[in-house]
């Protein structure tokens, strides 16, 4: 029998606020609340606190974690804004207006056909089903995101949607956004010239330099579809300018895709991006599930390889932004979202509860209606789970009040999950029930034992570290901007 | 001087064991510590006695590294005291926390308090200001 001996610290509890709290680094904790408040201390300030004998401090006590003093109400406004996507409906609409796709790449394993596979686009009489069924939303603003397949293999589709919906909308009044994403390869100037015109945003896929991108995104014998993206995206910014759009406003994004070879070229990934005036790299890891055997061997990596390759990349955007450079990465501009300002970005795979069928919801080509894209890639390999029925037929009360939302809900909603409803991450973080669904075959799963949440905490460890070790305050400023959003009208 | 906490736990080639005194440690506390430690342990729990559970931390590496185990039970042990003050924070500001979250999400409008679309519109506006380099103009807004 061995024993081991720990202090135990004191505790005066009728002097604080609810608040959750974790050690991040060794000797420094930080300490979160509902409204995504927080505050970093040393072990001697933490211990302090906690025993009421803290040195009372302005911010401890308008961020609520100081009992006397503080404000309910004022918190409440905080948390209601923090929130505020509660409620609000589905604001993002994915269209697969296709599965149709002249690329066949690595990762994709449950969305495309080949192209004479005609029977998989969808139809214009389903479209109109899906805008109807959209436009019921109770959000005030709507995005229309085009997906596939190759979206604009069946640009017809795409045409009407945006069309019907503008006709639609003269007397629904709500902001609506319509953004594609497109390998490129299908595109030409009439394509092009109708896009801009009807202020379609474009973002294509690229996964980082010639080699890499066209590994990854196998086209037809002999072709370069890098190139095809280097041009498209040169031409779309030239007539932009020409238009005399603002160049800020108006410019071609990217997504990139993290394959194995990925992982030791983040330094000419981020540098493609930076040379194309791009300024989100968004980094995201695969979604580990669906892929032979074989497959994942060619392409994927562990957590840990995904996060060590995360983090170098991290530093060396830092870096470039410190030699004046505008470029951010995108999941780390999201939690800061959530640390730096009153407000959540309401990024739908990451919030609490989590916005399957309640924040977007994602059409199939033939008007099935799931809970999101990895929903419908779940639909594709045979489990309709994630269905929540047909545009044809499903109402809108149906839809957003469907026992698989509900689920999905309950089973993402932190404050009620074991590990998550104390974790400090909890205002900032969220869970995917899809993902535990497909790993162990249930919706809750074992959050220490996901991927998220090791990827989570550590993009949350990563970033308060960064903020606590930041004496000029250099790494705040850019972090800042990283927060901003401009409406581009 | 603080007070100390003492633990005893036995260890073998895989595991380690703590009887832990349920008066001292309640079952939220006891199960809140063991849950986080899912992805590295397979996790045992039994009661050998009234007011007494056993947790047994079992490593999910075969042969665990030396010092590993012992470092293990240091993990559990100041996890389980971290949640004993989780939960007596939760407690105490229990109603502090229903008052606020009741506010939050079903307070009336009485007029004189902004609505939440004001409060955005204040902040876009502030944000605009605040962003002399326009550095970033948002397109993707999920999955």
């Amino acid at each position: 029998m061995k024993t081991i001996e720990l202090p135990r610290k004191s505790l005066t509890a009728e002097t604080l606020g609810f608040f959750r709290f974790g050690e991040i680094s060794p000797g420094r904790w930080v300490i979160t609340n509902d409204a995504g408040e927080w505050e970093i201390l040393s072990t001697a300030e933490f211990d302090a606190l906690l025993a009421g004998t803290i040195e009372t401090r302005e911010s401890l006590t308008h961020k609520g974690f100081l009992r006397t003093g503080s404000d309910l109400d004022a918190l409440a406004e905080r948390v209601r804004r923090k929130k505020h996507f509660v409620g609000k409906g589905p604001h993002l609409h994915m269209v697969v207006t296709t599965l149709r796709c002249n690329q066949d790449c690595r990762y994709c394993h449950a969305s495309r056909t080949n192209l004479d596979q005609v029977q998989t686009d969808m139809s214009l009489e389903t479209a109109k089903k899906v805008v109807d069924l959209a436009m019921q939303s109770t959000s005030p603003y709507l995005c229309f995101e085009y997906q596939g397949g190759e979206p604009t293999v069946n640009f017809e589709a795409i045409k009407f949607i945006v069309e019907y919906s503008r006709e639609k909308n003269r007397y629904e009044g709500k902001t609506i956004d319509h953004s594609l994403v497109t390998n490129f390869t299908w595109m030409d100037e009439e394509k092009a010239e109708w896009l801009i015109a009807n202020d379609v945003l474009v973002c294509t896929s690229l996964d980082g330099p010639e080699e890499l991108h066209n590994w990854n995104r196998t086209w037809r014998k002999g072709s370069n579809a890098f190139e095809q993206v280097m041009r498209w995206i040169a031409w779309f910014n030239a007539r932009y300018i020409e238009l005399g759009r603002d160049p800020k406003l108006w410019h071609i994004d990217a997504l990139l895709t993290t394959t194995r070879r990925t992982l030791s070229q983040y330094r000419e990934v981020v540098d493609l991006y930076v040379s194309l005036g791009i300024r989100n790299v968004h980094l995201r890891p695969l979604n580990p599930f669906g892929f032979a055997t074989r497959t994942w061997k060619n392409i994927g990596y562990t957590t840990a390889e995904y996060l060590a390759f995360y983090e170098q990349a991290l530093d060396y955007i830092l870096e470039l932004n410190l030699q004046g450079e505008e470029i951010m990465e995108g999941t780390a501009a999201l939690f800061l979202k959530k640390m730096l300002t009153p407000d959540d970005p309401n990024f739908v795979d990451i919030r609490s509860p989590i916005g399957a069928g309640t924040g977007g919801v994602a059409y199939n080509y033939d008007g099935a209606v799931v809970t999101s894209d990895e929903g419908r890639m779940v639909l594709a390999m045979g489990d309709p789970l994630f269905k929540l029925g047909d545009a044809a037929s499903l109402t809108y009360p149906e839809m957003v009040g469907h026992p698989t939302v509900k689920a999905l809900a309950v089973a993402s909603y932190l404050d009620s999950l074991p590990g998550c409803s104390t974790c400090f991450n909890a205002p900032w973080c969220g869970v995917r029930p899809l993902h535990n669904y497909m790993h162990t075959g249930d919706v809750f799963g074992q959050r220490p034992n996901t991927a998220k949440c090791a990827e989570h905490m550590t993009i949350a460890r990563l970033l308060l570290n960064k903020l606590d070790d930041d004496p000029d305050g250099d790494v705040r400023r850019i972090f800042d901007r990283w927060t901003v959003d401009r409406p581009r009208q | 001087m603080a007070e100390t906490a003492t633990f005893h736990y036995d260890v073998d080639a895989r595991s380690v064991g703590f009887v832990i005194d349920e008066e001292l440690y309640s079952l939220d506390a006891i199960y809140g510590a063991a849950y986080l430690f899912v992805d590295r342990c397979w996790l045992f729990l039994d009661r050998p006695a009234d007011k007494q559970v056993q947790v047994r931390l079992r490593s999910k590496e075969a042969e665990p590294a030396g010092g590993t185990l012992d470092a293990l039970a240091g993990e559990f042990a100041n996890e389980l005291l971290n949640q004993v003050l989780r939960l007596r924070i939760g407690d105490s500001t229990r109603s502090l926390r229903e008052y606020t979250l009741a506010r939050a999400f079903f307070g009336d409008d009485d007029g004189e308090r902004p609505n939440i679309d004001d409060l955005l519109a204040e902040l876009d506006a502030e944000e605009l200001a605040d962003d002399p380099l326009e550095i970033q103009v948002p397109w993707d807004t999920g999955s």
